[in-house]
């Protein structure tokens, strides 16, 4: 058979990998994608708040102008009605951007919010000029202002756009330059002492005027520039968190189907040896059951093991994002956990014994019931038989729900206690006591108790007993609320 | 004595389970494929479900050949038991209070491996809260 020829007939042909890099949506040559339309939206309204400060300046300025002395000190020419005329102006522009904005639907067309934008600036820009041409366009710095519109224009649009808002500004100062030196409107100026009937000669006009034109286009190259770094920054930083994001999910599919693959097998082993040790098919010999016994265990402890490893892994991975917290009902969630560990318990003639107050936390309930059932499991394995387990919670002074879970076990040495939350550690007398445990429990524990900085001590006697204390986040900022229901 | 549908593809598990709930009288049909579970019970609708949940070829085909029973008229009533080894503890696992009716319409589940007198009581129960709703 030659290489060429088909065996059979399906015929499948293995594809290539998907392309996994995600294309960055801004482009390499210099210029980069618009904001989003909510963010454009956002910043309008911004841009709208802002415009309150200059009405609030002008009308300012233009009450001071009616103050008796102070003007005349300062040499400002008095009784100024223009402040007054242009903060008008800017109210009533800015009372139409505003209800027009909030008009605007949650995802609003682009069309919409370039229009509001655009309409904002013009407007800006030409009451700008108004006001550059009454403060003074040639004896006073205020023309710079246009700087303020540029910068934001940086801010809002790509480098051609804002480009057009630098052209618009010189154009409009050039403007207001030739209407007062063409003798179509008369020279401004707020201060008496600069007022002059003549005009300025040229080489100061054309100083000004092309001062002011470098200036503006050095800080639209300079803002521009800085404006892409940020966006491409951001733009970077979006690519990375949704490859995090990806990868958290595939790791949870993988995790998920490996938990899975792994506990099968062990399912399948388990219920079979179930069958045997039940006498589902016969009587088998007293040695037999020992060691179908010993299997069994094994085997329940393997999956335990596989859960734990999982759990921990999760948990781990989890701490970068972090499920959502509720209110939770403290006591309830306990007794369930109790509920769990009585079997275990009294298969050892261990009491177990509570006094559960009525307290709420805020938190991720599958994590409290980890701790918690770690917690309890542990206090059931390293106790004596016969043993007391005791657990209680109550709200703390401070308002802090705080769970105690006591035994009066094997106890830790105090030189271990650090050591007990270390992945798979032991203590030797814990393996003589206890040979079946994962030694990540504590582990589990540590991790949560981390990952929501919680308070939790440990208090060991050797040979007497241990005490875990862990001090839970309160409800509605530091105040645990009580519940108005007791339970029994 | 109930016909129970067993919907695993891990022979050595339905096996064993088949054994045990035979014990109690049960008649225990044990099928690996869900699209072949289907067709027998539309043919003979059995007295409980009892579905895993993740199949070689499909990991949720257990959830839609419960969500095709739900749909089916005449398999709408009969309740089903997932048996799974998806740790209910993890993020995608899932436990009862996720049990609802167009998603999840099953009556219970029970985590593998599962210990048998459990499962005896589990089945007990649901198979007597159905005949009492029948």
């Amino acid at each position: 058979m030659s290489s060429g020829e088909t065996i059979g007939p399906a015929v499948y042909d293995v594809p290539l990998p998907k392309e996994e890099r995600i294309i960055p949506r801004a482009p390499q040559d210099g210029r980069y994608a618009p904001l989003p339309n909510v963010l454009l939206a956002q910043n309008a309204l911004w841009v709208c708040r802002l415009r309150w400060i200059a009405v609030g300046l002008l009308f300012g300025f233009g009450l001071f102008t009616f103050l008796d002395g102070l003007p005349d000190f300062l040499g400002v020419k008095s009784r100024a009605m223009w402040p007054f005329v242009t903060a008008a102006a800017l109210v009533f522009g800015n009372i139409l951007f505003l209800f027009y904005i909030r008009g605007l639907e949650a995802l609003p067309a682009r069309f919409d919010i370039y229009t509001n934008l655009w309409s904002q600036i013009i407007m800006d820009l030409v009451v700008l000029t108004v006001v550059v041409h009454f403060v003074g366009s040639m004896e006073t710095h205020i023309a710079f202002v246009y700087l303020l519109h540029v910068v934001l224009a940086c801010i809002f649009f790509i480098p051609r756009q804002s480009l057009i808002v630098v052209a618009t500004s010189c154009l409009l100062f050039l403007g207001c330059i030739l209407v007062e030196g063409l003798g179509f409107m008369g020279r401004g100026g707020i201060f008496v002492t600069t007022i002059r009937t003549g005009p300025s000669a040229p080489g100061q006009i054309m100083l000004n005027l092309f001062s002011l034109w470098a200036i503006l286009l050095a800080v639209w190259y300079l803002t521009s520039h800085l404006s892409i770094m940020v966006r491409r920054r951001d733009m970077q930083l979006m690519e990375t968190n949704i490859r995090l994001i990806e990868a958290q999910k595939e790791r949870t599919r993988h995790m998920l189907h490996t938990t899975h693959e792994l506990k099968s097998p062990f399912s399948a082993i388990h219920t079979n040896v179930q069958l045997l040790l039940k006498g589902y098919c016969g009587t088998l010999p007293k040695e037999a059951l020992e060691v179908l016994t010993r299997i069994s265990e094994r085997c329940r402890s393997l999956t335990a093991q596989i859960q734990d490893m999982l759990q921990l892994a999760n948990l781990r991975s989890e701490a970068q994002q972090m499920p959502q917290s509720a209110r939770l009902d403290v006591a309830a969630l306990l007794r369930d956990c109790l509920g769990q560990v009585e079997p275990a318990a009294l298969q050892r003639g261990i009491v177990l014994e509570s006094d559960l107050q009525p307290v709420e936390t805020f938190f991720v309930e599958d994590h409290f019931k980890m701790v918690f059932l770690n917690l309890l499991s542990n206090a059931v394995n390293y106790s004596n038989e016969g043993g007391r387990v005791r657990i209680e919670c109550r709200l703390a002074t401070d308002g802090r729900p705080r769970v105690s879970v006591a035994d009066e076990g094997i106890g830790i040495p105090p030189e271990k206690l650090p050591n007990i939350f270390n992945d798979y550690y032991r203590t030797e007398e814990a393996v003589r006591h206890n040979r079946s445990s994962t030694g990540l429990g504590l582990a589990i524990v540590k991790q949560v108790v981390q990952t929501h900085r919680l308070h939790m001590v440990v208090e060991s006697t050797q040979g007497k007993g241990t005490r875990f204390t862990v001090e839970l986040p309160p409800v509605n900022n530091g105040e645990s609320l009580r519940l108005e229901t007791t339970h029994g | 004595m109930a016909k129970i549908m067993l919907v695993d593809d891990d022979l050595d598990l339905a096996e064993a389970v088949a054994k045990v709930l035979g014990v109690d009288g049960h008649k225990v049909v044990a099928e690996e494929s869900p699209g072949k579970a289907l067709d027998a019970m539309r043919k003979d609708p059995p007295d409980l479900a009892i579905l895993d949940v993740m199949f070689p070829e499909n990991s949720s085909e257990g959830f839609t050949l419960a969500q095709t029973m739900h749909g089916d008229s005449a398999l709408r009533g009969v309740p089903i038991l997932m048996l799974t080894a998806i740790n209910v503890k993890f993020p995608l696992g899932f436990s009862s209070s996720d049990i609802d009716d167009v998603w999840m319409p099953v009556t219970a589940f029970l985590e593998k491996p599962v210990d048998l007198d459990v499962l005896r009581e589990k089945v007990s129960a649901i198979l007597k809260k159905s005949a009492g709703q029948g």
